[in-house]
């Protein structure tokens, strides 16, 4: 354990050491959601309420959608694709670590330099300029838990098309498409109570709602209680468990046919 | 017991056959045109704790492949290797515990960060404690003197400061076996020698085994006792070094650049050092590349120095070069029954 935790300091170093990167990362943020802010503005300039949603609400949801956003996006699949292509893995491999909860910490690193860097300026822009105000209820209480699990999620999922770069030597494609696919089925670009009422069903048996709009709704949601916040996040601890499971055994699969060449 | 015992190991890569150009490149998409390659094709050898073996063969022999299967990293196609008695690809993690492994061409180090950060991280991972890292850590500093380097980021090391890092980071945990991939490649021969003390003095004091994969020879002769000499994935060569030793420490190789050079110079040559040498003067002559001429001497029948002075009196030399024989030469000469 000390071992993971030492690797997860070590990957919140490395973050600190590219912090020009965060300069920017926040300045496309600020004007991100400025152009947010005035769009659903003049969406909602015919109605206070969309589809049961006021303003602030769907501001909420949109604007700490993209603090999230920004909060989970360790690279894990880039970053595996090229190691595994470079043969660089084969330096983890020497080591008495396992893989995975590896991979993990060190993600879980870069995240908490995310977090303080970017996602919290975030927060606080939102509450001091944009003057968004927060539903105070158990909402608050229970989502950093449910952030922990959506970034659980969001982590296995990237690992997982990361590993694929075990089979595929380039998994630039399948990175471009997962990305989309999470953004737009996640609900990080729109809430997802503006998609139609078919497509929501769908989307609600997916693990990507798990990612960003299970965490949103626990800040947004008027109707603050436990009993619709507990099954939340057991969907949420639902989808690690399986998703842990099946990482585990494509890895297991994986590691078979590795080739690492030259030197 | 021996403490590494590998039996008719071997591995094969299946590697899709590419086309040329991007046509090529497109029906590869769809391709099942695959050939299968033997990187390894049944070794056998059992090593005993304690023993500086250099594993040596040209590129592409095998070498690498094999130190990735001792180390668990790979998958054997066929046989066996018991490491301690425990396959190391089925314990991987606790085989790692007691191994260490450079890989010359890439580091083990965290790039962006300072040097001594990489060292804690590896010091947690192994669980290795304070006491024993800083004696570590003390005892590399009087070999090698990499104090001074702690607080730089690794990726503004030069190739040898980083190679001596990475070579402290591998024996940070004190493992029974350290297996070292082209440790010396590209290094300058003042590192180098820091190298060889290093290895040399911890094999030493702390009785570590060490597998040794080099290209160059010099490493070889200052470090093993033993060599294993593979090409196309077999042995060819298991045993002391002395008798090798004979092999590559009599032959020099002479480049020479011989002015007005043309068809008939090889034949001359030879003419010249028969005349001069008898038949048997143990001398080969080859053409290299424009107008250079390789002539390797066995010394122990010919001495170099009369070869030459009897060259630059009969011939026109305008450049010369005295080379050690290269590895691609020794394992000809293997081949050619040099050893038995």
């Amino acid at each position: 354990m000390r071992g993971y935790l030492a690797v997860m300091r070590g990957s919140f170093m490395v973050s600190v050491v590219y912090r020009f990167g965060f300069l920017f990362t926040i300045l496309g943020n600020i004007i991100y959601l400025s152009v947010a802010f005035f769009l659903w503005k003049s969406i909602y300039r015919s109605s206070d309420t969309i589809r049961g949603l006021t303003f602030n609400e769907t501001f909420i949801y949109v604007g700490l959608g993209s603090a999230i956003f920004i909060l989970l996006k360790t690279y894990v699949d880039w970053i595996l694709n090229f190691e595994i292509r470079e043969g660089a893995i084969a330096s983890y491999l020497i080591k008495p670590i396992d893989f995975g909860l590896y991979t993990l910490f060190a993600s879980f690193g870069s995240l908490l330099m995310n977090l303080a860097a970017i996602t919290i300026p975030t927060l606080i822009m939102l509450i001091f300029v944009f003057k968004v105000e927060f539903v105070l209820g158990p909402g608050l209480i229970i989502f950093p838990l449910s952030l922990f699990m959506a970034f659980l999620v969001s982590f296995y999922i990237d690992y997982f098309v990361g590993l694929l770069g075990f089979h595929s030597e380039s998994v630039w494609g399948l990175s471009t498409v997962k990305e989309i696919i999470v953004t737009v089925f996640s609900g990080a670009l729109i809430p997802l109570h503006f998609f139609p009422e078919a497509l929501q069903k769908v989307l609600l048996w997916l693990p990507f709602q798990a990612i960003y709009h299970t965490p949103l709704m626990m800040i947004t949601r008027p109707d603050q209680s436990w009993n619709i916040f507990l099954p939340m996040l057991f969907v949420q601890i639902f989808w690690v468990v399986i998703l842990f499971i099946a990482t585990r055994l494509f890895y297991n699969q994986a590691i078979k046919v590795l080739r690492i060449s030259g030197g | 017991m021996s403490l590494i015992h590998v039996k008719d190991l071997s591995k094969h890569f299946k590697i899709l056959n590419r086309r040329e150009g991007l046509g090529g490149a497109f029906r590869d998409l769809f391709s099942g045109d695959f050939r299968t390659v033997e990187a390894v094709a049944g070794i056998s050898f059992d090593i005993d704790a304690g023993e500086i073996v250099g594993y040596i063969g040209p590129n592409g022999a095998g070498k690498s492949t094999t130190i990735k299967m001792m180390t668990g990293i790979l998958k054997p196609s066929g046989g066996l290797i018991e490491i301690n008695g425990l396959v190391p690809y089925e314990n991987r993690i606790r085989q790692a515990q007691i191994m260490g492994v450079v890989f010359g061409q890439r580091t083990q180090l965290w790039w962006d960060l300072p040097v001594i950060e990489s060292f804690k991280i590896l010091k947690e991972i192994y669980k290795v404690d304070q006491k024993t890292f800083d004696e570590h850590m003390d005892m590399f500093n009087e070999l090698v003197g990499l104090k001074e380097l702690y607080s730089q980021q690794v990726r503004t090391l030069s190739l040898g400061q980083r190679m001596l890092c990475d070579i402290t980071a591998s024996f940070l945990h004190n493992p029974q076996i350290v297996f070292l991939d082209e440790p010396t490649i590209g290094l300058d021969i003042s590192v180098k020698a820091k190298m060889r003390t290093i290895i040399k003095e911890l094999n030493r004091t702390r009785n570590t085994t060490i597998i040794l994969t080099t290209h160059d020879l010099g490493d070889v002769e200052a470090l093993c006792n033993r060599i294993i000499i593979i090409d196309k994935g077999k042995i060819l060569y298991d045993g002391d070094i002395k008798k090798v030793n004979a092999l590559f420490g009599a032959y020099r190789t002479l480049k020479l650049q011989i002015d007005q050079f043309n068809e008939t110079t090889l034949q001359t040559l030879n003419d010249k050092l028969t005349e001069k040498f008898g038949t048997d003067h143990g001398i080969t002559i080859s053409e290299n590349e424009e107008s250079w001429t390789d002539v390797t001497i066995d010394q122990a029948r010919t001495p170099l120095s009369e070869v030459l002075n009897h060259l630059m009196t009969n011939f026109t030399v305008m450049d010369v070069r005295i080379v050690e024989i290269s590895m691609e030469n020794v394992v000809r000469k293997v081949y050619d029954g040099a050893l038995t």
